[in-house]
């Protein structure tokens, strides 16, 4: 949980809330931020999905656990998905890439233009002009 | 219902609610620990319009991300 609130202020930087959900109980959550160092640093708040409700509306419940999966969904202002990620249960996630998405996004709408394979803020972005087809 | 050719399957598959890029964010409700406030509270996904959001689901408190 620390690799989020690592990122968290560059996030609200980005008018970006973060809320994090898990199946465990507001209680659980209170005693994971007073024992665990990693989530004493977490400033967004810890949501309960006990009764599986918000998991299973968003498709990320695993059933076999009732444990959700390692998923991410980015929701735009307008309250639509833009994006939505599931790890592998084995393997992390990689916050930069959450904030890089982010910033691709707000890049696109704001530019117009498109965003390529492994942009990073500071870069251009791809002009959409039929003169351009089948010359990048 | 019972699949037994191909074509079956793409003739009765109905595209189910995905909660996928483009579709709508389902609303909700719930109880929340604010580890600032250092309380309980009530989040509603609807309160955050206007602002982008990350929902982080993540499987177990005292587990990685």
């Amino acid at each position: 949980m620390a690799a989020v609130a690592a990122i968290y202020d560059q996030l609200k930087f980005l008018n970006t809330e973060v809320l994090a959900i898990s199946t465990d109980s507001v209680y659980s959550h209170k005693i994971f931020t007073e024992v665990s160092p990693s989530a004493s640093k977490v400033t967004f708040p810890l949501l309960s999905d006990r009764t599986h409700k918000i998991s299973k509306a968003y498709r990320v419940l695993n059933e076999k656990t009732g444990a959700t999966f390692r998923a991410t969904i980015i929701i735009d202002p307008e309250g639509t998905i833009v994006t939505k990620f599931v790890n592998p249960l084995e393997v992390g996630r990689n916050v930069y890439e959450i904030l890089r998405v982010i910033q691709g996004i707000q890049y696109s709408r704001r530019t117009g233009e498109g965003v390529p394979a492994n942009w990073v803020p500071g870069q251009p972005g791809i002009i959409r002009d039929p003169k351009y087809i089948g010359r990048i | 219902m019972e699949f037994k050719r191909p074509d079956d399957i793409l003739e009765n598959c109905v595209l189910p609610f995905c909660a996928q890029t483009t579709d709508f964010a389902p609303l909700f409700v719930t109880e929340a620990y604010d580890n600032v406030e250092k309380k309980i509270k009530e989040v509603r996904l609807e309160s955050y319009r206007g602002k982008w959001v990350i929902l982080f689901f993540y499987a177990s408190d005292f587990t990685f991300v």
